[in-house]
């Protein structure tokens, strides 16, 4: 199964990968299986969010930059209003960081 | 702070991860449950931290997720035993010895619990009199927060039991390395004092240089003090004139508007030097050998570089120094502190506002850091300046709130 190592970047992902580097640099685990254990931090974050994740939200705001890179789309917005059912929330300047989905059913 | 749903989702990749990574840390050689166990305990206490996941009360709803098989009660009851020594009064062979062979190499426990049954006796031995306080609260650094995983991860109660005997293993050495690292890193801790008083060492020695007499003293070389001096002094004189006739040349550009900033500069650079003024003027005063004594005025009118550079700032230049001729003669004789002084009084008004654009970008680009979105796209359209795209499976870390959604519609404006 294919996966974006693309949620790593995210909060949880990087606690993983700190918690992976601490114990790979101080010799409790070898690279090989932190290597393992973070593809399956992809595997698992990937399921996680198309299983038990429900909610809508919707973005709009001002595009400052627009990018498209080997699949990658990356936007940045300026004075972004974030809504999803309960909140929602504004950013002068937000990162938007998305793989192609498609890519992922291959 | 994390929504319930976020927390409730990050607790159960955690699980999921570190389940289907466990015949990896048990099999094969790998390092064995107590590793596996030490990394999601880092894991959560860094989750934790982060803020996104909503502490104990969301981690005990996470450690009965997992443990639907095996007797929950007696995995809470684990928790207390830490602190007591009850576990290890009834240890059995099973619970000491098949797992350590596996993830230990070491062998060292063996010989001492070769002595006897007493399981106390050999950890106690070895250095760890306390090898149940070890576990919860010796290894603060690396273990402080493994007690609690313990409970959310194991099945039943004995592979816990198991872990932390195992772990007492490996506290030998990883104790030992503890120490040897709190070793190293007193000295750089005693290395840094011995900097600091060196420092300060060496601000009291400048600080009595200039005390002394106002001037560094020669040290290395011919005593070519005064024309080294001097030369300061001209150009301190020049970048004053200078600074002043730029300043009053900027004021005809700006009009009434970059009147406030300009005096404020002004002000402010005049007060510096006035404040400077006494000391120098009573300690460095230097005296001309190589021309005709310099009255102040004619010092100040005799600079050729003003008159040659900036010719028709002159008449600017004598407008702003009629009330000033006190600033430059305080200034003259400006040794070198001075004139640091003076050339940040310069640079201030000029790039202040680049400053402030730096700092702004650098403000953005934490803002650009702080809130991000990770997610897929099923489709980006463009209609002339209005962007469409559909996204799916994102996090969103934006407010420091972690939101996951299943799908996302975004409209921006170019």
């Amino acid at each position: 199964m294919a996966t974006f190592e693309l949620y790593r970047r995210s909060t949880i992902g990087m606690c993983l990968t700190e918690t992976l580097d601490e114990m790979v640099s101080n010799g409790t685990l070898s690279p090989e299986l932190a290597i393992q254990v973070l593809v399956q931090f992809d595997k698992s974050m990937t399921e996680a969010l198309e299983s038990q994740v429900k909610s809508k939200v919707s973005i709009k705001g001002h595009l400052h930059t627009y990018r498209f890179c080997d699949n990658v789309w990356t936007f940045i917005l300026q004075d972004a209003l974030f809504k999803n059912e309960d909140t929602q929330e504004t950013v002068n300047r937000v990162k938007i960081v998305a793989c192609d989905s498609k890519l992922l059913s291959q | 702070m994390a929504s319930s749903t976020t927390s409730a989702v990050y607790i159960h990749v955690i699980e999921d991860v570190i389940n289907k990574v466990r015949d990896e840390f048990i099999n094969n050689g790998g390092p064995g449950e107590a590793v596996l166990n030490e990394l999601q305990g880092i894991w959560e206490m860094k989750m934790m931290r982060a803020g996104v996941i909503c502490g104990p009360i969301d981690r005990s709803s996470g450690q009965k997720q997992p443990t639907p098989g095996g007797p929950i009660t007696p995995v809470h009851d684990l928790n207390v035993p830490y602190e007591g020594t009850e576990e290890y009064e009834t240890p059995t062979a099973d619970m000491l010895f098949p797992p350590t062979p596996l993830q230990t190499p070491a062998p060292t426990p063996l010989p001492g619990s070769a002595d006897g049954s007493m399981y106390n006796i050999p950890t106690g031995s070895s250095d760890y009199p306390t090898p149940v306080n070890d576990n919860s609260g010796g290894n603060t650094d690396v273990k402080g927060a493994r007690p609690s995983p313990y409970p959310q991860q194991s099945p039943s109660p004995w592979p816990n039991q198991r872990t932390p005997l195992s772990v007492d293993v490996n506290v030998a050495y990883v104790e030992g390395r503890e120490e040897g690292d709190r070793g190293t890193s007193n000295q750089p801790l005693t290395q840094d004092f011995f900097m600091m008083s060196a420092g300060k060492r060496k601000r009291e020695d400048f600080a009595t240089q200039y005390h002394n007499s106002g001037y560094i003293p020669q040290q290395d070389g011919a005593g070519d003090v005064t024309s080294e001096v001097t030369n300061l002094e001209l150009v301190l004189v020049t970048d004053q004139g200078l600074l002043e006739s730029s300043l009053d040349y900027m004021r005809a550009i700006m009009g009434s508007k970059g009147d406030n900033v300009l005096d404020r500069c002004d002000s402010a650079t005049t007060e510096k030097i006035k404040i400077e003024a006494p000391s120098v003027t009573s300690s460095s005063k230097i005296p001309q050998q190589d021309g005709p004594i310099p009255d102040p005025y004619d010092d100040m009118l005799s600079t050729p570089n003003i008159y040659n550079y900036q010719g028709v700032v002159n008449e600017d230049y004598n407008v702003v120094n009629t009330p000033a001729p006190n600033d430059l003669q305080a200034a003259t004789p400006a040794p070198v502190p001075q004139n640091d002084t003076g050339d940040d009084d310069d640079d201030e008004p000029l790039n202040e506002d680049d400053d402030d654009d730096l700092d702004d970008v650098d403000q953005g680009e934490d803002m650009n850091t702080a809130h991000l979105v990770l997610a897929q796209f099923d489709k980006v359209t463009r209609t002339k300046s209005r962007w469409k795209c559909t996204l799916k499976d994102g996090i969103m870390h934006i407010n420091n709130k972690d939101i996951l959604f299943n799908k996302a519609t975004g409209e921006f404006d170019f």
